[in-house]
């Protein structure tokens, strides 16, 4: 990095240096993490401010982008919870706001905290372990049973089953109070969230600061997930496990750390649909048959991971998993029920439990809680009430009472009288809560710093060395002053956390070191999801770009308006009947005009077939699968689809309207170029080019027969020829204008050219013959046959006897041919509705 | 008494189905004053998977596996069961029911049929403020629990409307609530969220009444019917006690039951997933005799 902007004087950099401080004042009656109350900065965040202040207020901004760019390439999203638009799901999807100054901790403090957590995690396994086996500690009366049965996440299924409830990976989500104690504010065991991001924080800013990660030694995030995956592995019986990392899908608010978890820790990315249990064994459904799974890194809530045994109405999970749990043929992390513990209704008894299972003193509190299931704590809630916050005592399950905390103070006499009779009606549903004072640290805003209320999420993980603390975190920023609360719903910023240490940190990456490394050219398996996603993604751009193509011989001969070649409103007609047949345009009314159906097929995504509506398509396809795309791939589809996206204000003439298509299919082109040239010639790659040359086969079929007949006019075969971009090839050829035959061979059974259907089926071909094989008796598999038939076909047809009925025969021997491909290769009945859960009673 | 039990369950499907996994609830249970003297299920198509187990709750559960493409679904289970229950206690000599409130929320113990298994709202037995306000009249201050119990039952055959045609496995009891009517699965669920919505501990049960066909007619074959009612808790010593709001009835030696737990859906007789396309008709037969 260029130390350019940072030959400044010390005036001036103390000039900059108060400039962002100027407007800096801890809120009162709240600690704040950059300065203490008396205004002097607490000596850790020195040298933070120190870079800061040397660089220049553009040098600043530039390091800011650096940031945000990092951001974007990735593609860092997440979405806002019941935020979603079902038909548009990617709509949702926010940019990940980063707070470009990081929580700047000693070493000294991380001890602390590290020790804290690693303790709380121990403790809430050991009680996890006791409520799932033995209940010594319910019999014992150190827990009330009733704390533990509201909860949603309490799995009866797996009472006394191996391994439920075990924590494999654990978060605390930490506050800290006014005195400068750091509090446990809300327990993390069912799935925790915010590794990934904290992964991304380091990386953007690491990018924006490279110079500071040294100067300061701040301690490394890699090691911590080592540990995790090293936990993960020890976990499993065989010695080179498959881990797969189960999602909810990309409908999820943490869609996208799942996926980048998956690709960072080398796991396997896979739904509940991926996944199948047979004979006690978990398997992955790939396009080489079943292949077993020894791990499953569950990010679904337990209760929604067997619709068989839990939650019938799951269509997330994989039914049977819990046998296969029982049988202990599948090891699932955390264990299935370890949600029961983030109750709040259990954080009151957390000292005494731990005085209890280990024998120790909390080394960092949980704020004071009082369950209202017991005749004490409910007279002690209700004697408080108005200085206090009332939260339900267990996650809301939807049906239930209107969930979510409330401050007592901020309610009004009559709600607070509501609340009131509902404790002492049902006081088990509730807990009563000391009101949390948070800390403050820097936002930039407008230029200078400025301290707003943060909470601190701490990871732990379960390692074949013991609980292994993350040295960093996912801090959570408010945009408002207010300090009693920080959701992470809307207007909240993430911040990288720096923990410091005095001397030099050692380096550590998840790479191992390079002798050990055994080569490898095809990596893994490709599970049939992801094969079905890839391949429809092919089909997908390919009926995009027919589309585009169509639109644009159609405009193209619009424009030229004053031609008279004979045949020229003959053509126009079939380039206009086609866009309907497609489905890109509606049916016409009378008298629509055609540059308005032309536009149709461009942007209405009401038309199912028109390029907006596969773009969009392609889209929700490849967001599916984003773990195995680039980043620049990835681009290219928002790209597409805002050049697709229609203009505002009066409809696009019919020469603008050709500009678009055409530019469209430039992009397109860079994404075949990207394809051929960058993707791994791997099953993926066979897939989505399967896809491609299917669709395409079918496309040049369709507009065969739609304008070769006997008596076709030269125009219209002119029209073809430019829709399957063989225009010059055709020129070269033959010196005189287009006629049939020729022009029948050159797009259907000329090997030689790419657009023919002919070098699509020789393609299709080679690629097929390449995928797995699952039969050991020597027979042709379906695919593999229906490649035959239709290589021998096209090689042995001639251009004189082809009309519209054999050209029908190909196009229909290659939807078969994708038909058979799906039936083998892909989930059942994946295509059109998705497969079928259907419950029975 | 002993009753020799048939049940049959038949799924036609208009296409073959590929796979199907599903879960089975049917085959009776014992305890209570309930004694299984014998049991069978046979599964059409033959050659299934089966894995018989029992559930958290207690219930006996059948796991079946088609591997192979099928267009019919045919469970048939039949049992002989012995019922002689206790006779329930005299109502007003039951303990107040705020006592009964405070004692379960004090349960040591995360048994099936400890009362904190009972004590929350379930999916199907949500907390619907009307219904605890409609419960709450007939629980008075320190009125003794069982006695008032069976007061709410008998308002809800009083005041509810009995109608087949009128709600579905998934309407929400809300609905079923606020128009009073439904069917028994409706009647158990409403008196559950009531007694809950209270603090006390309340189970669902289902199983089979015996139908005494009017005098002089035969019964009729196949025309018996599965039936659900509920389970309240009535403090250490007088425990569990059936109750069921469709009849207006203790429970005692006319009821039989398959399985116990927090609602339907710990119960539903039938619970999977199948694979493919295509529809499914549902066909039903019980019967009930009494052997002596």
């Amino acid at each position: 990095m260029a130390l350019q902007g940072r030959s400044s004087s010390t005036r001036v950099r103390n000039e900059r240096r108060n400039a962002l401080l100027s407007g800096y004042r801890p809120l009162p009656g709240a600690y704040d993490e950059l300065m203490a109350a008396d205004g002097t900065i607490r000596p850790q965040w020195e040298p933070f401010l120190a870079e800061w202040s040397a660089l220049t207020s553009d040098e600043l901004q530039r390091r800011f982008g650096l940031a945000d760019r990092h951001v974007r390439d990735t593609g860092v999203s997440y979405r806002v919870h019941g935020d979603l638009d079902e038909n548009d799901p990617l709509a949702s999807e926010r940019a990940w706001p980063l707070n470009h100054a990081p929580l700047v901790l000693t070493g000294q403090e991380w001890k602390t905290i590290a020790a804290g957590v690693a303790q709380r995690a121990q403790l809430l396994d050991s009680v996890l372990g006791d409520i799932y086996g033995p209940g010594r500690l319910i019999a014992g009366g150190a827990l009330p049973a009733a704390a533990i049965t509201g909860s949603p996440d309490y799995l009866r299924p797996v009472q006394g089953v191996t391994g439920a409830g075990q924590l494999q990976i654990y978060a605390a989500d930490l506050g800290r109070g006014p005195d400068g104690r750091w509090w446990v504010l809300n327990d993390r065991t069912q799935a925790p969230s915010g590794a990934g991001y904290a992964l991304e924080n380091r990386l953007a800013i690491g990018r924006a600061f490279p110079d500071l990660f040294r100067t300061m030694n701040v301690e490394r995030l890699a090691a911590f997930f080592q540990g995790f995956r090293a936990g993960l592995v020890a976990r499993a019986k065989r010695v080179e496990p498959r881990i797969c990392l189960l999602t909810p899908g990309q409908l999820n608010e943490s869609y996208f750390e799942q996926a980048y978890l998956a690709r960072y820790l080398g796991f396997l990315l896979v739904e509940g649909g991926d996944l199948v249990m047979r004979d006690g064994l978990v398997h992955v459904r790939t396009i080489a048959g079943f292949k077993r799974a020894d791990v499953i890194w569950r990010r679904i809530d337990g209760d929604f991971a067997d619709p068989l045994e839990l939650n019938a109405r799951s269509a997330l999970g994989v039914p049977g998993l819990v046998e296969a749990v029982r049988a202990e043929n599948v090891v699932v992390a955390n264990g299935l029920g370890s949600g029961v513990i983030e109750a709040r209704a259990l954080m009151g008894f957390m000292p005494k439990l731990a005085r209890e299972v280990l024998g120790e003193e909390l080394i960092l509190p949980n704020i004071a809680t009082w369950w209202c299931g017991q005749p004490r704590e409910r007279g002690i809630v209700l004697d408080r009430l108005n200085e206090m916050s009332v939260s339900p005592a267990f996650r809301a399950t939807g049906d239930g009472l209107d969930g979510g905390t409330v401050l007592v103070a901020d309610l009004d006499r009559n709600e607070r009288e509501v609340l009131r009779t509902r404790i002492t009606e049902r006081g088990l549903d509730h807990v009563g809560q000391e009101v949390v004072r948070l800390s403050t640290m820097p936002v930039m805003q407008g230029g200078r710093l400025e301290p707003r209320p943060m909470t601190l999420r701490v990871f732990a993980a379960a390692t074949p060395d013991g609980w292994q603390v993350m040295p960093g975190g996912f801090c959570r920023v408010s945009d408002e002053s207010d300090a009693r609360a920080v959701t992470m719903r809307s207007g909240v910023r993430s911040s990288d956390v720096w923990v410091t240490s005095d001397q030099p940190v050692e380096q550590v990456t998840l790479l191992p070191s390079p002798d050990r490394i055994p080569i490898r050219r095809i990596v893994g398996i490709l599970p049939s999801r992801a094969a079905d996603n890839l391949f429809w993604l092919g089909r997908y751009l390919e009926r995009s770009e027919a589309t585009l193509r169509l639109v644009r011989a159609l405009l193209g001969r619009l424009i030229n308006a004053d031609d008279q070649a004979p045949g020229h409103a003959e053509t126009i007609k079939r380039l206009a009947n086609l866009l309907v047949a497609w489905g890109a345009a509606p049916a016409t009314p009378k008298g629509r005009p055609i540059a308005a159906q032309a536009r149709s097929a461009l942007h209405d995504i009401e038309q199912y077939g028109s390029a907006a509506a596969s773009v969009r398509e392609a889209r929700r396809t490849a967001s599916v699968i984003r773990e195995r795309l680039s980043v620049d791939a990835w681009r290219l589809f928002g790209d597409l689809q805002r050049q697709l996206a229609a203009p505002p204000g009066k409809p696009t003439s019919e020469g603008e309207a050709f500009e678009i298509a055409d530019t469209a299919l430039k992009s397109l082109a860079a994404f075949s170029g990207l394809s051929q040239e960058n993707m791994v010639r791997g099953a993926g790659w066979r897939f989505l080019d399967i896809g491609r040359r299917i669709e395409r086969g079918v496309t040049t079929c369709r507009f065969a027969r739609h304008f070769i007949e006997n008596d076709a006019p030269g125009n219209c075969l002119d029209a073809l020829l430019d829709l399957t971009d063989s225009q010059i090839t055709y020129r070269s050829r033959y010196m005189l204008g287009a006629s049939l035959q020729p022009v029948l061979d050159l797009v259907m059974l000329d090997p030689y050219n790419p657009r023919s259907v002919a070098f699509q089926v020789e393609q299709l071909d080679a690629e097929i013959a390449a995928l797995p094989s699952l039969n050991d008796d020597g027979m042709l598999e379906e695919p593999r046959r229906l490649a035959l038939k239709l290589a021998a076909e096209s090689r042995t047809a001639e251009a004189s006897r082809l009309d519209r009925t054999s050209v029908l025969f190909f196009e229909q021997l290659l939807m078969g041919l994708s038909n058979a491909v799906a039936e083998r290769y892909f989930l059942q009945n994946s295509r059109p509705e998705g497969s079928r859960m259907t419950r029975l009673a | 008494m002993i009753y020799d039990i048939r049940h049959l369950t038949a799924y036609a499907y208009s296409r073959p189905v590929p796979f199907a996994r599903c879960m089975l609830r049917v085959l009776p249970r014992d305890g209570a004053g309930q004694r299984v003297l014998t049991s069978k299920l046979s599964v059409t198509p033959r050659g299934a998977e089966r894995n018989d187990g029992i559930c958290f709750f207690g219930n006996r559960t059948t796991t079946l596996t088609i591997a192979r493409p099928h267009r019919e679904l045919r469970i048939e289970m039949t049992s002989r069961v012995e019922v002689t229950r206790p006779a329930a206690p005299f109502p007003a000599l039951t303990r107040q029911w705020e006592e009964v409130v405070e004692l379960a929320l004090k349960a040591q113990s995360l048994a099936p049929d400890s009362p904190a298994q009972y004590l929350y709202p379930s999916r199907l037995a949500p907390t619907v403020p009307e219904i605890t306000d409609y419960a709450r009249r007939s629980f008075p201050a320190r009125r003794p629990v069982f006695e008032a119990a069976c007061e709410l039952m008998a308002r809800i055959r009083k005041e509810f409307r009995y109608d087949p045609e009128a709600t579905e496995v998934a309407t929400p009891i809300r609905e079923a609530f606020a128009a009073r009517h439904g069917v028994c699965q409706d009647f158990a669920h409403i008196m559950i969220a009531g007694l809950r919505g209270l603090g006390l501990p309340a189970a669902y049960v289902s199983g089979y009444l015996r139908t005494i066909p009017p005098p002089g007619q035969a019964r009729l074959e196949g025309a018996d019917a599965t039936h659900a009612w509920v389970m309240a808790w009535t403090g250490p010593g007088t425990g569990w006690i059936g109750l069921d709001p469709t009849n207006d009835l203790i429970v005692a030696d006319d009821h039989i039951v398959t399985a116990t737990g927090r609602d339907y859906a710990d119960v539903s007789p039938l619970d999977g997933v199948l694979v493919g396309p295509g529809s499914q008709k549902l066909d039903v037969k019980v019967d009930v005799i009494p052997v002596i």
